[in-house]
């Protein structure tokens, strides 16, 4: 499998009230199309941040980052933006839904900000994923009227409505009961088994062992790379 | 103790953000001293009780004649006396100006012609002396006065063996009976009291003098009875008059009202509503913005909040807690605007007393007062109700579980951007109706100040008289005094020239060779009897010749036209030798022109345009009046051109009654100049600071709703969203606010600009007002999107990753 992300010597430091925080170190870590692939560690090891530099919601301190065979890690603000829309998918624990919007309008919010998308694809589309989520019969609510686990399949409609080339999970299971959360992770095997490449952030080893690979994370470095032997699913082709 | 802890916290909260602290002041502090010296100034001058004993109880007596302000004659007041049952006081008198002689020169003075029972209605003592009795008003009596205590000092060092000595008031040796106390003026600006004789109170038919009334109802009394008892009485007299003279029926009302509002014509009421609801407005847009700025703080603090509600507190305490910051910025800053709107009270009064020289009515006292003080309280209980009670009951109401729990359902938010929206737009609204109206006053203002009189007054005096009929009684011997006074005061090396100028009103005239099928038909023109030559006053002759000594009642009547008459009637051929028919009273009078003269503001139109009406000016020599307008103009730098005058009037006839003080002629004009262009200032500065709290209020409303809505906009940039497509969903969300507040404000404006375009007598063409209304709603659109741009650049400044982390 070719590599889809690319991290070499990734720092990132935090500057407040003059105390400087390294939240990464010397990252350096490839992810193949298709690959799914568990970040674990403690609790401010920096497996958040890196998260956040993989699907460019932050830039590193130091250090280069290719995505697709693109050097992204020195892109304007808007540059990074644009790539987000169109080749990253989110979720996150908190759902992060907006909450005046209905649950289509919140699923299609990435491609209201893609340039030449028709209303008619952003409708068929929409319509798509919500079906793959099972939340069609939902698409007019709000999120307030949706339980833990709708909204999170809903976050997880909206994060495959713009056919990303990776899908970031922030502890998607996290906010979730034992069962919503096996729901949700079974959604993440099938969108694995579909072709998705996926990178989960989890503190839930049972969840993590789910994954073909797991990293491990201590004080900004990651300190273990493994794959799971009891991950039984493999992709059947490249992209979702 | 609970409440000691609570308040300690806020006054740390306090000092710990001093800008937030200064600026809620600020903005506190401006909209609660607009409001209360509004309130104050308007309470005293329209309200207030006077400062007499049993003040409320003194009302004047006026009359509505269809719909008109009027005053009843003594024959009213002679008839009307006896018939009433529900008044415990009732009498006239008589405003003036006297002039105190003192060796070769001299004073003049507001004074009041009075009758018995004058002093006993204002309640006040002399201090020295005695007042008027009914002896003195006997006709025949000697002479008597009273004089102030400003007078007694002034003019007679406070000398005790005054009373019993004499005075000669208007060339009349009067004895000095009374000095009444200091600061009493009652009427109105009084200084010197002298009688109301008798005399007045004789019938004369229905040539009856004016004069004021006061009255006092009886106790147990309401003022709508005594108004419906004056009413039905004097409608009983009125129609007795119409039979017997033959005169027009009117209908006519009496009104008891307190001597201001009679002072202001009764508009007084509306005109203390219409700046009551601005300033209003202001104190609202305040509250809006402090109560937004204490609820962005109390946001801030749900956490928190929550946390002490999860560990027992009640919402009373939570409230009293939340509330205590919000309570000592308002009653600081209603303590700071009291001490501040005492300071503009004071300085008001300082002004007054240098524009008016004889100080203004006595009830032009402003400073702090018990009412101003009882309204500070109630503004600042208001604005502690607005703006401190409603944010705190709101977080205290909070859903805590939904705060702990790092909520994500966000029905709060959903309400909160509502209510901003809300606010927003009012505050929109509100400040776009104070800009149209400060505008649109500003325009009229300086259009008045800088309107074209088409007159000369500079090194013009003027003096107002009425010659003596009962002396005088013959139109003759009327004439021979006026050119007599006329011929006086041109022996003084320093006069130039001298005019006589009286408005004898707006008149129909009837065009020859002109049919009028409709009454309605018949032009106008204001008309003006004058003696000598108009260029005294910068009216110039443009053709033909002036009055002449050979234009007498004998000889056929003649006029001088105003060019814009000569143009609107004659518009390609000389108006010289024309003629026209003039309606003068129940007469009408055949006219020649015999000369054409500059364009004059018309004294019946206060915006009109200079050629808008036209002037008819006919000899004072064949239309004999008793009152005169007395125009003499003076060499450059001539000291005491007052006297001239005065000497004149004495070496012609003492008696002769100056009805207003010889003064320069631009005198009264440049008043009421200052007096608009303060009117144009206050509203340019209420406008103004309208404008600097809507920036502020937007901006803290913007910035309040963008960091409650960091989160979506950390959701929406990890989506994918540019900078530039998060400014553009805030701007057109505030576009919409905007959109709907201007839009109702414009809406009203139509409705207020028809009103303005009456009122201004379609001065202004109507486009001036789609000019107004378009600027003021650009520079504000511009105003309210900096407001909201500058927020929200802030925010999307953050990282995606900051932002979706933010709480």
């Amino acid at each position: 499998m070719s590599a889809l992300i690319t991290l070499e010597n990734i720092s990132k430091s935090f500057l407040t009230e003059d105390i400087e925080t390294r939240a990464l170190q010397q990252v350096s870590l490839t992810i193949s199309q298709g690959e799914y692939l568990s970040l674990t560690g403690q609790s401010g090891c920096g497996k958040s941040t890196l998260l956040s530099l993989l699907g460019l919601l932050d830039s590193p301190t130091k250090g280069q980052y290719w995505l697709a065979g693109q050097d992204v890690s020195t892109l304007s603000r808007n540059e990074r933006a644009a790539i987000r829309c169109k080749k990253i998918g989110f979720v996150f624990q908190s759902f992060n839904l907006i909450s005046d919007l209905t649950v289509s309008e919140n699923v299609m919010l990435p491609l209201t900000y893609q340039s030449g998308v028709t209303s008619s694809y952003i409708k068929d589309k929409v319509a798509e994923v919500l079906a793959k989520v099972e939340m069609s019969h939902r698409a007019n609510h709000y999120p307030s009227q949706l339980s833990g686990g709708q909204q999170q399949r809903v976050a997880v409609a909206r994060a495959l409505v713009n056919t990303p080339d990776i899908i970031l999970a922030d502890e998607p299971t996290g906010n979730l009961d034992s069962k919503n959360a096996e729901a949700v992770m079974s959604l993440f095997d099938q969108l694995h088994q579909d072709g998705a490449t996926i990178c989960m952030v989890t503190h839930d080893p049972k969840s993590a062992k789910r994954a073909q690979r797991s990293l491990e994370m201590f004080d900004g470095q990651l300190v273990g790379d493994v794959k799971n032997t009891e991950s039984n699913f493999t992709p059947k082709a490249v992209g979702v | 103790m609970l409440m000691f802890l609570d308040i300690k916290y806020a006054i740390r909260q306090l000092f710990k953000s001093p800008r937030f602290t200064a600026m809620t002041l600020f903005v506190l502090i401006g909209g609660l001293s607009i409001s209360l010296f509004t309130f104050s100034f308007l309470y005293s001058t329209v309200y207030k009780p006077l400062s007499l004993p049993n003040g409320d109880s003194i009302k004047a007596v006026t009359i509505l004649k269809n719909g008109n302000f009027d005053m009843l004659t003594a024959n009213d007041f002679t008839q009307m006396k006896d018939e009433l049952n529900t008044l415990a006081e009732f009498g006239i008198y008589q405003e003036s100006t006297t002039r105190v002689s003192i060796e070769d020169s001299g004073k003049s003075y507001s004074s009041a012609r009075v009758r018995e029972g004058f002093f006993k209605f204002a309640g006040v003592e002399p201090i020295l002396g005695r007042t008027i009795n009914a002896e003195d008003t006997v006709v025949g009596a000697n002479p008597v006065a009273l004089i102030s205590e400003e007078i007694w000092q002034s003019d007679y060092r406070g000398n005790n063996e005054i009373i019993g000595s004499t005075i000669i008031l208007d060339g009349v040796v009067t004895e000095i009976v009374g000095v009444m106390p200091a600061e009493y003026r009652f009427p109105n600006t009084a200084r010197l009291w002298t009688t109301l004789s008798d005399d007045v109170l004789k019938p004369e038919g229905n040539n009856s003098a004016w004069h004021r009334s006061y009255a006092r109802v009886k106790s147990g009394v309401t003022i709508t009875q005594a108004e419906q008892e004056m009413t039905q009485v004097l409608r009983q007299i009125h129609q007795e008059n119409v039979k017997l003279y033959q005169i027009e029926p009117s209908d006519l009302q009496v009104k008891l009202m307190t001597f201001q509002m009679a002072q202001t014509g009764g508009e007084g009421s509306i005109v203390f509503s219409f700046l009551n609801a601005v300033a209003l407005m202001i104190l609202l847009l305040a509250c809006i913005n402090v109560g937004n700025l204490l609820l962005a703080r109390t946001l801030d603090k749900q956490k928190e909040t929550a946390i002490r509600s999860a560990l027992g507190a009640n919402s009373v305490r939570l409230v009293s807690q939340l509330m205590w910051e919000g309570v000592l910025i308002a009653l600081l800053g209603g303590f700071l605007s009291v001490l501040l709107v005492a300071a503009a009270l004071d300085y008001t009064n300082m002004a007054l007393q240098s524009w008016i020289p004889s100080g203004g009515s006595f009830w032009w006292r402003y400073g702090m007062d018990g009412a101003t003080l009882g309204m500070a309280v109630v503004f600042t209980l208001v604005t502690i109700l607005l703006s401190s009670f409603l944010p705190a009951w709101r977080s205290a109401n909070q859903d805590i579980n939904t705060t702990l729990r790092d909520g994500t359902r966000g029905a709060q938010s959903k309400k909160a951007g509502r209510l901003s929206r809300l606010l927003v737009t009012t505050q929109v609204f509100l400040v776009a109706i104070l800009m149209l109206i400060g505008s649109i006053s500003a325009y009229i203002a300086h259009s008045f100040i800088n309107i074209e009189l088409g007159d000369d007054y500079s090194h013009v005096m003027s003096a107002r008289f009425q010659i003596p009929t009962d002396k005088y009684p013959s139109e003759k011997q009327q004439l021979n005094l006026t050119q007599e006074l006329i011929q006086q005061v041109k022996q003084h090396p320093s006069v130039v020239d001298v005019v006589t100028n009286n408005w004898a009103g707006t008149r129909k005239l009837y065009l020859d060779n002109k049919e009028y099928l409709r009454d309605t038909e018949v032009p106008t023109a204001d008309v003006i009897q004058t003696i000598g030559p108009l260029a005294t006053v910068g009216v110039n002759l443009t053709i033909g010749r002036n009055f002449n000594v050979r234009d007498t009642q004998q000889t056929r009547k003649v006029a001088l036209i105003s060019e814009s008459m000569a143009k609107r009637y004659w518009p390609n051929e000389s108006a010289i030798d024309k003629s026209f028919t003039l309606e003068l009273g129940e007469e009408k009078h055949k006219m020649s022109v015999v000369g054409v003269v500059s364009n004059r503001m018309n004294p019946s139109t206060m915006f009109g345009k200079i050629d808008a009406a036209d002037e008819i000016y006919i000899s004072g020599q064949q239309f004999i009046a008793s009152y005169q307008v007395f125009f003499y103009r003076v060499l450059p730098g001539t000291e005491n051109a007052d006297e001239v005058f005065y000497r004149a009037m004495f070496n012609t006839d003492r008696s002769i009654e100056l009805t207003y003080q010889v003064q320069p002629a631009e005198q009264n004009r440049n008043k009421m100049r200052e007096s608009m262009a303060l009117l144009s200032n206050i509203t340019f500065i209420t406008g103004f600071f309208a404008l600097l709290l809507a920036l502020v209020g937007i901006y803290g409303l913007t910035a309040n709703a963008v960091a409650q809505r960091t989160h979506e906009v950390g959701i929406r940039r990890a989506i994918g969203a540019t900078d530039l497509s998060i400014t553009l969903m805030f701007l057109k969300q505030g576009g919409k606010q905007l959109v709907i507040g201007l839009g109702l404000a414009l809406l009203c404006f139509a409705l207020m600009a028809m009103g303005f375009h009456q009122f201004t007598e379609q001065l202004f063409p109507v486009m001036s007002y789609y000019v107004l209304a378009i600027s003021v709603a650009l520079g504000l659109s511009i105003i309210v999107m900096i407001a909201i741009f500058m927020p929200t650049k802030r925010a999307i400044q953050m990282e995606p990753s900051v932002a979706l982390r933010y709480e």
